[in-house]
């Protein structure tokens, strides 16, 4: 090579800026992320009466995000991933608190409907949801696309008033009520009155009422009602070691046929939940069912569910060392009737576990 | 007719004669704060606090009666360093009152300008229990920690109420005066017990063991938020017994078998001490708190 290529190799090398140091800092802040949390649920099931497999089953992982969007906004989510590899966006919604005495949520959001219809599966006192529940608003509650209103009221007490109106959709099997109708005009809306009262410094009463309505598929109307009344003690000086929940609720599916009112799916739960101390809880329900579809009753010649009325009750107990995990142990016993002399019963043993880590938002009182 | 105003003119009268509302409405998550904000805010506040004495400011069930109570209030306190995010972000949203949600004129973090103590250095992992990521949040079992709270509120309240700046300025200065005499009398009383061991049940002790010169020898609790274990009470008791630590304190809102049954095995004393205002009845604001504690205490550690 010749010394002036080389001279000007040098010289164009001299000539580079500085290489700046690797880079090792961010410049997008992740100072603003959203609490972020996970809470898994795995469960067992042994049914001897069911032709169903014995096993262990992973049920879901709920991913939450919350965080502030600015002063006017806050954005909760709860991304379910479920143990058949779905994917269920079941809460995103905004919320507003800057209306004095009343909160507005927007997106897709579990509906205000009933008492237990408003917890996360791994939030309700038994393993198994009611009946009923699923009869009527949905195993997980109702859960749509939708803009709530909700107002605290001006009275002496706690007395919430919520209106909503929400998309018109499809019955599903998650989802039993019909709102599939195209017309413009199906809007399908609903409401719930809550109030709550202080019996004592420990005690308290909720009562609440709910419906909700919408024109299905079939252009008739569809909709739920519902009652819920609640007793819970929480011992203001062993709030973390005792306490009680006394709990019933009446859930009905209808639909109004050419001004004639049918009524579908019916029937109520009541349970009793106990604390013996500050990691064990135990508790009892019994439910009734009717015009229900479950996994008790089916053809026998096809598996395919049948329509009756079913009675279950169940017992259960929990060990929860800390409020970031629980396993519990579950039997029930049901009975069902399809009206035309098949009887099938049911008993079955269950377990599940719960384990969160990272941020999770506080259940509902 | 006349007897219909009659009748209005005796409920005009009597809503008269009603008292003069506060000029601020005030409502804190904690007692000690509800006590404070009284001291400062004097004839111009009404303070009243969701959680009380006696009750677990970790575990404070999320009532929506409680959304009701704060839903007129101006200000709301809050203890911060995450004691009361259990149940506050219900709470809070839930009172549908936008004058008191967090980044508004009208909610407080009294724990802003507090030395933090037990801030954890290294990685946060609730192996180690119930931790608080951001220290311990008990800082108000410190008298001195009270001053700060209380100077605190009175820049909140005279930019809240600007008419009655200096009465609230005037009310902090007179309650730090009144905190300094008090400490002082109280270090005093607990000069002769300096450097004892203490076990506690739970770690909310650390700020009123390290102002009076203690020594947090142990806890009940093998983990803050863990209940313990007989062989856990049995090592602890052991250990009391060998370093001749003689009092085991713990809040009225916790399991008092297990301090008594290690008390016991250890030849010690279980004494209930209150580290917040209303925990019993004779701690009926912050002074009468740490008069207590102190008697209490002392009367304990001179068996």
């Amino acid at each position: 090579m010749k010394p002036r290529v080389l001279i000007a190799v040098f010289v164009s090398l001299a000539c580079i800026p500085a290489l700046s140091p690797a880079q090792t800092r961010s410049m997008f802040s992740n100072l603003a992320n959203p609490s972020i949390g996970l809470n898994a649920l795995v469960s067992a099931q042994a049914a001897p009466n069911l032709n169903q497999p014995y096993g262990i089953n992973f049920d879901d992982a709920e991913m939450s995000l919350i965080s502030v969007v600015d002063p006017t906004w806050t954005l909760v989510s709860n991304i379910v991933f479920a143990g058949t590899g779905e994917v269920d966006p079941e809460e995103v919604w905004v919320r507003t608190n800057s209306i004095p005495n009343i909160s507005l949520k927007l997106g897709k959001i579990r509906g205000m409907f009933g008492k237990q219809g408003m917890l996360h599966t791994h939030a309700y006192p038994f393993i198994q949801a009611p009946v009923i529940m699923a009869n009527t608003i949905g195993e997980e509650g109702f859960k749509d696309s939708g803009l709530e209103a909700a107002w605290l009221t001006p009275v002496p007490w706690y007395m919430e008033l919520t209106g909503g109106v929400y998309k018109a959709v499809d019955a599903t099997d998650e989802n039993p009520l019909d709102f599939g109708s195209n017309n413009h005009n199906n809007i399908p809306y609903g409401g719930h009155l809550k109030n709550q009262f202080d019996l004592n410094e420990s005690t308290t009463m909720e009562f609440g009422v709910s419906g909700l309505q919408g024109r299905g598929a079939d252009g008739h109307r569809h909709g739920a009602i519902g009652a819920d009344l609640t007793f819970r003690n929480v011992p203001l000086r062993r709030s973390n070691q005792r306490g009680w929940i006394l709990s019933g609720e009446y859930l009905e599916r209808n639909s109004s046929v050419g001004g004639t009112y049918h009524r579908q799916a019916h029937g109520g739960f009541a349970s009793f939940q106990y604390r013996l101390s500050q990691v064990w809880w135990t508790g009892v329900q019994v439910e009734k069912a009717l015009d229900s579809y479950t996994d008790v009753l089916v053809d026998p010649a096809t598996g395919d569910p049948i329509a009756g009325n079913v009675k279950r009750a169940s017992a259960n107990i929990k060990w929860a060392p800390t409020e970031f995990s629980y396993i519990r142990l579950e039997y029930s016993y049901a009975q069902a009737d399809d009206g035309n002399g098949f009887k099938p019963h049911d008993q079955r043993i269950m377990a599940q576990a719960s384990y969160t880590i990272g941020y999770h938002p506080a259940h509902a009182y | 007719m006349r007897s219909l105003i009659r009748c209005i003119a005796v409920l005009m009268v009597g809503l008269m004669a009603t008292p003069a509302f506060a000029d601020l409405k005030v409502a804190t998550s904690l007692s000690d704060l509800a006590s404070v904000a009284q001291f400062v805010g004097g004839k111009h506040v009404k303070a009243e606090s969701l959680c009380k004495g006696y009750e677990d400011p970790h575990f404070v069930p999320a009532k929506p009666s409680l959304m009701k109570v704060i839903q007129q209030a101006d200000v709301f306190i809050s203890v911060g360093l995450e004691l009361d995010s259990g149940w506050l972000p219900l709470v809070l949203p839930g009172s549908r009152n936008p004058k008191i949600q967090p980044g508004q004129p009208g909610f407080v973090d009294a724990s802003e300008g507090v030395p933090v103590l037990e801030k954890p250095t290294g990685t946060v992992s609730r192996a180690e229990g119930d931790i608080h990521p951001l220290g311990n949040p008990h800082y108000y079992c410190d008298p001195k920690n009270l001053e700060v709270v209380a100077d605190h509120l009175a820049d909140v309240f005279s930019k809240l109420d600007p008419a009655n700046a200096a009465d609230y300025a005037a009310n902090a200065k007179a309650f730090d005066e009144r905190m300094e005499t008090s400490l002082a009398g109280w270090l005093k009383q607990m000069e002769p017990f300096k450097g004892a061991p203490i076990v506690t049940y739970h770690k909310n002790f650390i700020y009123f063991l390290t102002r009076f010169g203690f020594k947090e020898f142990e806890h009940v609790e093998p983990k803050p938020g863990i209940p313990p274990s007989p062989r856990h009470i049995a090592e602890l008791a052991d250990a009391m017994k060998q370093a001749n630590c003689k009092v085991v304190v713990y809040q009225p809102y916790y399991d008092a078998d297990a301090s008594n049954k290690v008390a016991s095995k250890a030849g010690a004393t279980a004494l209930e001490l209150p580290t917040e205002v209303g925990g019993v009845p004779e701690a009926k604001d912050v002074f009468s708190k740490f008069d207590f504690m102190i008697s209490s205490l002392a009367q304990a550690l001179s068996k």
